[in-house]
């Protein structure tokens, strides 16, 4: 295994980059997820790594190596496709064997590893069938497998568990999880969907637009996103973000609303605030934060259910407020209708603060 | 008991549909329309001389007979050896046609279906311009050219024409069937340790077999029935095409058409046994890309 290292790599098609300037390093035995929305760039950068595009500029190192103007062949890399790309016309046992038999192994030597990391996968009993033959699961076994049997030194993973039903992914999710702690692998891993790479990712890097927006572990990531992209991104159901008017109250800041309340920022948030380049202020808060109230409270703010969301274990509640929707998540056993007046109260210590223009993250001075 | 009573009520609901007995009486028709010229040509054959030209015609020969086959494939009778040369030619024609079809079309097809070079569009267009006009247009024009290259009564005349007017269909053709390989089957074996050209060799080649053995019917046949070139190109008798040769069984005075029918017959063998035995690739390759798989 090894260390991916990407230095400033771009691609360009025609006026149009797919990917700008993106650097980030994997390091040896880590877990990266690319995330982001779909044309994020996040496939072109996997595709670039493994050399089945041609960079633009920029430099890839795998190990110590410069591989730039290496062949896909020569990166001693190994990829999972999004649709599996098992050839349809070889059996999985010659799946397997397939890669093998590219680098000139013996025959010996190819049955020993097929054998081995069909007995890991649980696949020996397919190894005569023929890929259509299996189901979506045993599919994406088969392929993992023949990354696996070359015992590579960067497994690039294209969305791999995104053709599975639900419950499928979710159970493979966790296989993923365990193999690569198993094979202490060096993993990049792209997907669209967050909770992915939340779930399996030591780090992730968001995406958009061609450009790396944030490269942090996810903990960190889901608590202090950088922009307001990453922010309504990252997390299910995305944070809310409400744009609203800061003005100055005797050395303090309070976010005012069109609807006319406001909501006066605790010490520490007023500082932040400070470091606007404007008085547009985006409010984020994430729906675990937010405390519903029925009644008026001290500074709580006012707004108007507008669904409701029953989904068993918490029910989620989108209030209209200060011109925005934010969702707030509550105890099932709490009764809200459509359409009730309700009042709710930030978490001064919790909530998220955005340049209205720059969409950055307001920080501490 | 729901069951039972179920099952015949449904059976009595099927109605006879009177678009579905139109149809098998247009097809009827079709067959008929096709097969009796062919029965005929095959009766005819086996008949004498004498017995082929009586009216009202014989319906079936009263004394059948495979003596026109025998002068045909008589190697030693001069009819045999004039006939056997032809056939020979013939194939010989279609398949150095088809080969060099197919050892162009396919990198060609794959070139437009996978990579994106300047002009592609235009190129991919321009491949159908021939097909744009009725091919006697060119005869002319072809001549003086092959003339002027020195090329005419050789082989090498066809082969090149046929080639020109059977590439744009082949290339076609097979782009369709690359199209449909997810080109993610090549990544993965670049990813392998392929190099590009064996990823396409080792996976996609394997993968496009019924598409390249459509394509070959098609240029095989072209290659076999064509006749208005063949007969401007070759004048000297020994490289004459079957089409053309066969039309020396006609003379001034008495067709041989009991002799013709054998000849046409066994023409038509080597289409008949190809399409037999490749049929099932020949539907997948017209088929191919209908639906999702």
């Amino acid at each position: 295994m090894a260390q991916v290292v990407l230095k400033e790599i771009v691609k360009q098609y025609g006026s149009l980059y797919a990917v700008n300037n993106v650097s980030l390093t994997v390091e040896d035995g880590e877990f990266v997820a690319l995330v982001g929305p779909s044309g994020c760039g996040k496939t072109t950068t996997l595709n670039l790594v493994a050399g089945l595009l041609p960079m633009t500029g920029g430099d890839v190192l795998i190990g110590d190596r410069n591989v730039t103007d290496l062949d896909p062949k020569d990166r001693d890399i190994a990829m999972v496709f999004q649709n599996y790309a098992l050839y349809p016309n070889k059996t999985v046992y010659k799946n397997l064997a397939f890669p093998l038999q590219m680098r000139k192994l013996s025959k010996a030597e190819i049955d020993t590893k097929v054998m081995d990391a069909a007995k890991v996968l649980d696949i020996v009993h397919l190894l005569q069938r023929k890929p259509r033959e299996l189901s979506g699961g045993q599919q994406q076994r088969v392929a993992l497998g023949r990354a696996l049997v070359r015992d590579p030194q960067v497994f690039l993973m294209d969305e791999p568990l995104s053709n599975l039903d639900a419950k499928l992914r979710v159970q493979m999710r966790t296989e993923l999880k365990r193999f690569h702690q198993d094979l202490k692998a060096t993993v990049i891993y792209v997907t669209h969907d967050q909770l992915e790479a939340v779930t399996m990712a030591d780090k992730m890097a968001v995406m958009s637009g061609g450009f790396l927006q944030q490269y942090d572990s996810p903990k960190n990531v889901f608590e202090h996103p950088v922009n307001m992209f990453v922010a309504s991104f990252v997390g299910s159901p995305a944070m809310s973000l409400i744009p609203l008017e800061a003005i100055n109250t005797g050395g303090k800041i309070a976010l005012s609303s069109s609807e006319g309340w406001q909501l006066p920022l605790s010490e520490a948030n007023s500082k932040k605030a400070q470091t606007a380049s404007t008085s547009k202020i985006v409010l984020g808060a994430r729906h675990s934060t937010l405390q519903l109230h029925k009644s008026k409270e001290s500074n709580s703010v006012p707004g108007r259910v507008y669904t409701v969301e029953p989904t068993g274990d918490v029910t989620f509640v989108q209030v209209f407020l200060g011109g925005a929707t934010v969702i707030v998540s509550l105890d099932p056993s709490v009764d809200v209708k459509s359409d009730q007046e309700v009042w709710i109260e930030f978490d001064q210590e919790r909530l998220h603060l955005f340049d209205g223009e720059t969409e950055m993250a307001l920080t501490d001075p | 008991m729901s069951m039972v009573s179920t099952a015949p009520s449904r059976r009595r609901r099927v109605k006879i549909d009177p678009w579905r007995w139109v149809g098998r009486i247009f097809l009827l028709f079709l067959l008929t329309f096709t097969v009796l010229p062919m029965l005929w040509m095959v009766l005819t054959s086996i008949k004498s001389q004498f017995a082929a030209m009586q009216y009202p015609p014989q319906w079936w020969p009263a004394e059948p007979t495979l003596q026109n086959y025998a002068k045909l494939l008589d190697p030693n009778g001069s009819t045999g050896q004039e006939f056997l040369r032809y056939f020979w030619n013939s194939f010989y024609v279609s398949m150095v046609t088809t080969i060099l079809g197919v050892i162009v079309a396919v990198p060609a097809a794959y070139a437009f279906s996978r990579f994106t070079f300047p002009g592609r569009t235009f190129l991919f267009f321009s491949v159908l311009l021939r097909n744009m006009f009725p091919s006697v247009v060119f005869l002319m024009p072809l001549f003086l050219l092959m003339r002027w290259m020195g090329l005419v009564n050789t082989h090498g005349s066809l082969i090149l024409t046929y080639l020109t007017f059977g590439l744009p269909l082949s290339i076609w053709l097979l782009k369709g069937f690359f199209d449909n390989i997810p080109i993610q089957l090549e990544q993965a074996a670049r990813i392998d340790g392929a190099t590009r050209f064996q990823a396409f060799f080792f996976i996609v080649m394997p993968l496009s077999t019924p598409g390249i053995i459509a394509t070959s019917i098609f240029s095989f046949i072209g290659a076999w029935n064509e006749y208005v070139y063949a007969y401007t190109f070759l004048s000297k008798q020994d490289s004459m095409t079957l089409p053309v040769g066969i039309q020396r069984f006609f003379t001034e005075f008495a067709t041989d058409w009991p002799g013709l029918m054998a000849a046409t017959f066994l023409m038509s063998v080597p289409v008949v046994v190809l399409f037999l035995v490749l049929q099932k690739y020949f539907v997948r390759a017209l088929t191919e890309g209908a639906v999702k798989h």
